[in-house]
C-alpha cells in the first residue's frame, strides 16, 4: 500500500511539471524587504545570505526570458550590499550586467559609486567607473575626475594615474596634464612608462605652445591681412614674448602660404 | 574529579545519539555542497566556500547544543535516574557541570569534526591555512557553550520542548541585540532609554563571538576585542552555569 502510494505521488508530480504555469516574471523577488530590514532578520549570517542572494540574482539575470529583470534591479543589488557591503564582486558583475545588457551607463556607474560608498579604500571601483565614463558614455570630465579618486587611494595602479593625465589633456587642462605626466616620467621605474610619459609631455607641451602660435597668427592676420614670412615676426608685432621650441628643443615647423604650425615629429615617433 | 567522571560519562552517552550524526551529516553536507554554489557564482569562489563553511559550523553547531543539551537534565529525571545518582555522595553542582563539561567536550570534537572538512576545503582551494578561520571557528565554539550552558539552565527545570524554544530564543535574542541598541539610540533620554539600555545590558549579544566577516574580508580584528569579546563568552557562561546550579538545588523532583 505504501510503495504503490509513493509511486502514485511521484508519477503526479511529473505530471504537474508537464503543465505549463502561468508565471508573474520576477514575482519571487517583489516581497523581499530592503537590505537594512533584511539584515535585522539574518542572525549573524548577513555575509552567508548575501552570498545566496548575489548566486540568486546571476542566475535571475542570465535567464533572458525574464523581459522586466530590470524593474528591481537597484534593489536586488543594493539588498547584497546591504547584506554585506564588503562583498566585491556583485558590483562589480551589477555594473557589467546594467552596461551590456540593460544597456543604462548611469545604472552600471552608480553600481560602482555605491561599491566605492561602501569600501572607500577599493581603488578597483573609481577605476572601473573611469574607464566606463571614458569608453561608453564618452564624457572624458567625469572619467578624469573618478581616475583621480582611483590613483588617490593607496596601492593603485600606476596607470590609473596615466588615465588621469591622459583625460586632464583630453580636457584641455593642460597644467594637470604636465604635472601629472611629469611626475609618471621621474617616478616610473619602466624605460618604457618613462618613454611613454616624455612622448606625452612632448604632446602637452606642443598643444599649449601651438596653441599660443596660432593664436597670434590670427591676431598678426587680423591686423596685416596676411601671415608673417617667418614666426619671429609675431615678437616683433607683440604678438607673443617669445617663439617656443619643442619638448626636444626643436623649431615647429611653419608654412607661411597657409598659416599652419604643427610638430617636426609625431610624438609616438619620437 | 566526579566532575571528570559525570563529564566522560555524558560525552559517551552524548557522542551515540543520533540527532548528533544527523545534524553532523547535514552540516557535512553542507559544507559540500559550498563546492557547488561556488561553481555557480562570478567572481570569488573562495569567499562562498568560507560563508557556506564558518555558517553551517555556527547553525548546526547551535542546533547539537540546543538539542542536545535540553535533554541531558530533563531524560535522568524522567528516567529517575537522577535519584540514583543524587543519592551518591556528588553534589547537584557536580552533577550539572559534569553534565556541562560532558557536552562542551561533545561539541569540541564535532566542531572538529566539522572543521576538518571545512578547512580541507578551503586548502585544496587556496592551498594555504589562514590562522583567522581557526580564530572564528574558535569564537564559534566560545559561542555554542554559552548556548550550552543555556540549553542545561532550562533543561534543569523544564521540558526538552519548551527547553529547546527559550533556548532558540536566547540564540536569537543574542544575535539580534543590535536592533535594541539601535532602538535606544532613537529614545530620548528618560526612563523608557534606562530600562532599554539595562535590558541590552542584560540580554546576550553574541555578535561578539560573530568573525565570519572579517576573516572572510580580511579585515582587521583589534586584540582587544578579541580579549573582551572571550572575557564576556566565559562569565556569562559562568552567570548562567551559576544560575543553573541555584535553580537545580532547588528543585524537587519527588
Amino acid at each position: 500500500m505504501g510503495i504503490l502510494t509513493c509511486l502514485l505521488f511521484m508519477g503526479l508530480k511529473l505530471k504537474l511539471e508537464d503543465i505549463p504555469r502561468k508565471k508573474i516574471p520576477g514575482s519571487s523577488i517583489i516581497y523581499i524587504p530592503s537590505g537594512k530590514y533584511l539584515k535585522l532578520a539574518t542572525f549573524g549570517y548577513s555575509s552567508f545570505l548575501a552570498d545566496l542572494v548575489y548566486l540568486w540574482a546571476i542566475q535571475y539575470y542570465g535567464d533572458l526570458s525574464i523581459t522586466d529583470r530590470f524593474r528591481y534591479f537597484e534593489h536586488i543589488f543594493s539588498i547584497i550590499s546591504e547584506l554585506d557591503p564588503h562583498y566585491v564582486d556583485p558590483y562589480e558583475v551589477a555594473a557589467l550586467i546594467a552596461l551590456y545588457d540593460a544597456k543604462d551607463i548611469s545604472l552600471a556607474l552608480k553600481m560602482l559609486d555605491l561599491g566605492f560608498s561602501k569600501n572607500p579604500d577599493m581603488w578597483i571601483f573609481p577605476l572601473e567607473a573611469g574607464h566606463y565614463a571614458q569608453v561608453y558614455k564618452r564624457d572624458i570630465a567625469l572619467a578624469k575626475e573618478y581616475y583621480k579618486k582611483a590613483m588617490e587611494i593607496e596601492g593603485a595602479p600606476q596607470i590609473a594615474r596615466r588615465l588621469y593625465a591622459n583625460a586632464a589633456f583630453r580636457t584641455m587642462d593642460f597644467q594637470t596634464a604636465w604635472e601629472t605626466w611629469l611626475e609618471v616620467y621621474k617616478t616610473a621605474q619602466d624605460e618604457q612608462i618613462k618613454k611613454i610619459a616624455s612622448n606625452h609631455l612632448y604632446q602637452v607641451k606642443a598643444a599649449v605652445d601651438l596653441r599660443a602660435i596660432r593664436a597670434a597668427l590670427v591676431k598678426f592676420k587680423l591686423k596685416y591681412r596676411r601671415y608673417p614670412a617667418e614666426l619671429v615676426q609675431l615678437v616683433r608685432a607683440g604678438f607673443i614674448p617669445f617663439i617656443p621650441k619643442d619638448f626636444d628643443g626643436k623649431d615647429y615647423l611653419y608654412n607661411p602660404q597657409t598659416g599652419e604650425v604643427k610638430t617636426p615629429v609625431i610624438p609616438w615617433k619620437r | 574529579m566526579k566532575i571528570k567522571v559525570i563529564a566522560l560519562n555524558t560525552f559517551k552517552e552524548a557522542i551515540r545519539d543520533r540527532i548528533l550524526y544527523l545534524l553532523f551529516f547535514f552540516a557535512a553536507t553542507s559544507i559540500i555542497f559550498s563546492l557547488v554554489l561556488a561553481l555557480v557564482t562570478v567572481g570569488d569562489k573562495i569567499k562562498i566556500i568560507k560563508d557556506v563553511g564558518l555558517a553551517s559550523l555556527s547553525l548546526f553547531g547551535a542546533l547539537m547544543a540546543i538539542l542536545i543539551g535540553t535533554g541531558l537534565v530533563y531524560k535522568e529525571i524522567e528516567k529517575r535516574t537522577i535519584f540514583t545518582l543524587l543519592s551518591k555522595p556528588i553534589g547537584r553542582a557536580e552533577f550539572l557541570l559534569g553534565k556541562f563539561f560532558g557536552l562542551a567536550l561533545t561539541l569540541l570534537v564535532m566542531l572538529l569534526l566539522m572543521s576538518l572538512i571545512f578547512l580541507a576545503l578551503v586548502f585544496f582551494h587556496t592551498f594555504k591555512l589562514e590562522w583567522r578561520i581557526g580564530l572564528a571557528i574558535f569564537y564559534i565554539f566560545l559561542e555554542l557553550i554559552l548556548l550550552t550552558s543555556v540549553a542545561i539552565l532550562f533543561s534543569s527545570f523544564t521540558t526538552p520542548i519548551l527547553s529547546s524554544l527559550f533556548s532558540l530564543s536566547f540564540y536569537l535574542i543574542g544575535h539580534f541585540s543590535w536592533g535594541l541598541e539601535i532602538l535606544i539610540k532613537k529614545k530620548k533620554s528618560g526612563l523608557a532609554r534606562i530600562l532599554l539600555q539595562f535590558l541590552y545590558t542584560l540580554l546576550p549579544d553574541l555578535e561578539n563571538f560573530n568573525f565570519k566577516t572579517e576573516v572572510v574580508h580580511r579585515l582587521p580584528i583589534s586584540f582587544k576585542f578579541l580579549s573582551y569579546s572571550l572575557l564576556y563568552g566565559l562569565v556569562y557562561t559562568l552567570f548562567i552555569l551559576i544560575l543553573a546550579v541555584l535553580v537545580f538545588r532547588r528543585r524537587d523532583f519527588t
